[in-house]
């Protein structure tokens, strides 16, 4: 509300300047980003869409069929917390999980996933990189891009284990 | 790692399939992957919306949006309107409406300080309407392709001596009036040249380029076998088709006037992509792309989303 108004005031005052005293059009930051000059340079060691900066030249990371290395030692408690974190696993971008709230509607429904009988190497496998299934995967491949740590996998891992 | 290598090579023989179906789009010589296409004919505008996501039919006209409007508000079905309700008066009075009217202010008071800015703007011709239905168009004497945005930028720096730089608001106010100026006309981006061509071709490419941290192309989301029409937490992402016709639009979630190539770097940022400059020339093919993709539907500026 008060932003807003703000605007709605600045938009007069620039109105009134300009027809009046023909200030010259002051030098404005793009709008939205100035709010958000503290991320120049977001997400710049990832492929982008540039023709000439660095990142555009970044290969994909190409699709990893990854180990589990030794027992799984998830916490479903933490892995729960991670899945809900849109910063983090945001897995209900996607997935019905269990209690979680507003999820999406294009993955399959994972709310009963403890009862898939699937193993825990198979299940870390596929949230490290789903591509190593299917190579068209629309899911992110959260071990290969750095998207979630291995402790932070595994307890994702544990979480689905313990969804019935 | 037969796994590994085969994927290697299918991304090369899907890059040298798309260097030779495209005539100037070069493969990468490095591991890029791209979400699988959808058949999109460029000359039938916004018609190939019927094979893609098959919601025309309850976005193309008044009509339809006025016998459909029950769904606003139904999280199954409103996507099918893709937005297009919140174009023009379809809803209540918003900010959109006032800073076309100080774009109006703007061209008004810049040209009487300068009568050539107003011409700059219109290539020569005073009257703009129509004008907008062009763009993206391709300048033989620039020698590039160019946007409102870019034309405003150039005609402010070449009769004003000022900067108005793409993506900033007195920019976006001033594209907002030229663009008003067709409001109701069908776009007509020009297929039939060559350059238009090329880059609709390198922007087409970049819709399904998967890039970012998260791996996501922009068809990840609005193509019908990525989330489009499905929900993603609380949004259902829509069809590419028409987008182009409301934008620069009013922006609810940001409070602001948000052009389509800041609608890039937005996107970008959600999807941990690195947002590109408005005005970079990959944001310049995304939107001819994107509004070849909405030739035949009349600008409906201004709008909200």
């Amino acid at each position: 509300m008060e932003n807003r108004f703000l605007r709605r005031t600045g938009l007069l005052l620039m109105s009134v300047l300009v027809s009046a005293c023909q200030a010259p059009v002051h030098k404005e930051q793009p709008a939205g980003q100035a709010a958000r000059a503290a991320d120049a340079e977001p997400f710049s060691s990832w492929p982008c869409m540039s023709y000439t900066e660095a990142c555009g030249k970044i290969p994909t990371r190409a699709p990893v069929k990854k180990e589990l290395a030794g027992p799984l030692n998830g916490n479903p408690a933490r892995g729960k917390a991670i899945v809900q974190d849109r910063s983090k696993g945001n897995c209900l971008a996607c997935h019905v999980m269990k209690d979680g709230v507003q999820p999406g509607s294009r993955g399959p429904d994972l709310g009963k996933y403890g009862t898939w009988q699937r193993s825990d190497a198979e299940t870390y496998a596929l949230v490290y990189d789903m591509r190593s299934r299917n190579r068209d995967a629309l899911m992110p491949p959260f071990g290969t891009n750095d998207i979630l740590g291995d402790q932070e996998i595994r307890d994702v891992v544990a979480y689905l284990q313990s969804s019935r | 790692m037969c796994e590994k290598k085969h994927l290697y090579a299918s991304a090369l023989a899907i890059g040298a399939l798309l260097a030779f179906g495209m005539g100037g789009v070069m493969a990468e010589s490095f591991y890029r992957e791209y979400v699988p296409r959808v058949d999109i004919d460029p000359a039938k505008g916004v018609e190939g919306d019927i094979q893609f996501s098959g919601t025309l039919q309850y976005w193309k006209d008044e009509k339809a949006l006025e016998k459909h409007k029950g769904w606003i508000g139904d999280h199954a079905n409103e996507w099918k309107l893709n937005r297009k309700f919140m174009d023009l008066d379809r809803i209540p009075f918003h900010e959109g409406h006032l800073a076309l009217e100080e774009g109006e202010a703007l061209v008004k008071s810049l040209g009487k300080e300068e009568p050539g800015f107003k011409t700059c703007l219109g290539e020569g011709k005073s009257e703009l309407k129509g004008a907008a239905t062009k763009y993206p168009k391709y300048d033989d004497k620039l020698g590039r392709i160019m946007t409102i945005e870019s034309r405003v930028e150039y005609c402010a720096k070449a009769t004003l001596r000022r900067e108005m730089k793409q993506g900033s608001p007195t920019n976006n106010a001033i594209t907002m009036y030229v663009k008003a100026q067709s409001t109701g006309l069908p776009l007509q981006v020009d297929i039939q040249s060559k350059p238009v061509m090329e880059a609709y071709r390198r922007g087409e490419n970049l819709f399904y380029m998967r890039v970012g941290q998260l791996n996501n192309a922009c068809a990840s989301c609005h193509t019908p076998q990525g989330i489009m029409g499905h929900k993603l937490r609380g949004e259902v992402p829509t069809s590419p088709f028409g987008d182009a016709a409301a934008f620069p639009a009013y922006r609810f979630p940001l409070a602001q006037i948000e052009s389509l190539q800041q609608r890039f770097d937005i996107c970008s940022r959600q999807s941990r992509i690195k947002p590109l400059k408005p005005g970079d020339p990959a944001y310049v093919d995304l939107e001819v792309f994107l509004t070849v993709l909405s030739n035949g539907y009349p600008i409906t500026v201004p709008a909200a989303r």
